[in-house]
């Protein structure tokens, strides 16, 4: 059986994109050309997309394995929901959506587990579960202890909050894009951002 | 401007998206409020540590595990693919034989000799024996009814009445009014 390799351009009645092709391509010209059968623009979209949805999630969920089988998640339903796409949204919004769904459901299902776990554990077990920051030494060191900071007091977040804020300050999307990912009015995104911003400013304050 | 609607407005102003009127109002405050004006500053800081942040990338074997999901994703439509089939035959493969079927049928029913079509009677009594069999009782003969010896039968005739001497009939007994007094 004659399977695609993400390594190599796939065979297709439809012209293959070459290297030089790639760069001058939309996202939307990417995605209607893998609906049209070129798996080439499949591998395409994954390579634009893989690092700044993993990003993303990771930002979101807090866990390095969690976050990367939801990108695989992500991505696979863009290989096997392709044509669930309609060209009236940017395929960004489309994607970041997905993802968005994934984080949140693994979010709450993470949730659920570590009630049932912590009711299961005596108080002595629970004392052995806090996180533990040990800083380091160093410049280096220093932005990684930073980040880490900054990284807890996202989790801190209400999730509504969370969400918007990395996509604005950590993606860099507009208002209007986060406003069609998240599927709330464009004020609400304002407020929430702003709301987002103050709490992370006065967490980070207790911190310092 | 009070406090909480200076915070409402702290996004907007570092982003510079409020009115002239607004942006007045709010450098105003602050003017007013050292403390707000360090707020602003530590949400700045904030802003540009996430923007700051670094990005992170997938695992080395994270293109490789792609390609297993989606090879496997394939073989799993090609089992179902495959799984679909009538007495050994996929549904389009079904629906054609069963169509060329048809048409076979109809075609031969459509050649087919018209004497054949027909069924045979073959007696299995001899002539004689049919001859020796009993002969049945005879039949009464009825005399044949038609409309006009019906009509003859009857009695009376409903439309033979005398129009001159129309009968009276007195219905006084038989029909009691609602709330009627007589007695």
């Amino acid at each position: 059986m004659k399977t695609m390799n993400l390594y190599s351009p796939a065979s297709s009645s439809i012209p293959s994109l070459n290297m030089a092709d790639e760069f001058s391509y939309t996202d939307e010209e990417l995605i209607a050309r893998f609906q049209d059968g070129d798996e080439q623009a499949y591998v395409e979209l994954v390579n634009r997309y893989r690092n700044r949805l993993m990003t993303f999630v990771y930002r979101f969920v807090n866990d390095m394995e969690k976050a990367e089988d939801i990108v695989q998640d992500t991505l696979m339903k863009l290989y096997t929901h392709r044509h669930y796409y309609r060209n009236i949204a940017k395929f960004s919004t489309w994607i970041y959506t997905i993802a968005g769904n994934f984080a949140k459901t693994e979010l709450r299902r993470k949730k659920r587990h570590k009630v049932t776990n912590l009711s299961q554990m005596g108080f002595d077990d629970r004392e052995y579960q806090l996180p533990s920051v040990e800083p380091e030494t160093g410049e280096t060191a220093q932005g990684h202890f930073a980040e880490k900071k900054i990284q807890m007091a996202i989790q801190e977040l209400p999730l509504h909050f969370r969400t918007v804020v990395i996509l604005r300050d950590i993606q860099e999307l507009s208002y209007e894009e986060i406003s069609k990912i998240v599927d709330v009015p464009l004020g609400t995104v304002k407020s929430r951002i702003n709301r987002a911003r103050l709490q992370l400013q006065q967490s980070l304050k207790e911190f310092r | 401007m009070d406090r909480y609607q200076f915070e409402d407005l702290i996004s907007d102003y570092i982003e510079n998206n409020l009115s002239m009127n607004q942006r007045k109002q709010v450098e105003a405050y602050l003017e007013e409020n050292p403390e707000a004006k360090q707020q602003i500053e530590s949400v700045k800081q904030v802003m540009a540590s996430m923007k700051s942040m670094p990005g992170i990338s997938t695992s080395a074997e994270f293109m490789n595990n792609l390609n297993r999901h989606i090879t496997a994703e394939k073989e799993a439509k090609s089992v179902v693919k495959s799984t679909r089939s009538f007495a050994g035959y996929t549904p389009l493969m079904a629906s054609l034989s069963a169509v060329v079927v048809i048409a076979v049928v109809m075609l031969g029913l459509e050649f087919m000799p018209e004497s054949s079509n027909q069924a045979t009677f073959t007696p299995t009594m001899t002539e004689q024996q049919i001859n020796d069999l009993p002969a049945l009782p005879a039949k009464p003969v009825l005399p044949a009814k038609t409309n006009d010896n019906m009509l003859a039968e009857s009695e009376e005739d409903s439309t033979n009445y005398d129009e001159d001497t129309p009968v009276k009939r007195n219905f006084d007994d038989k029909i009691q009014l609602v709330g009627d007094k007589r007695p």
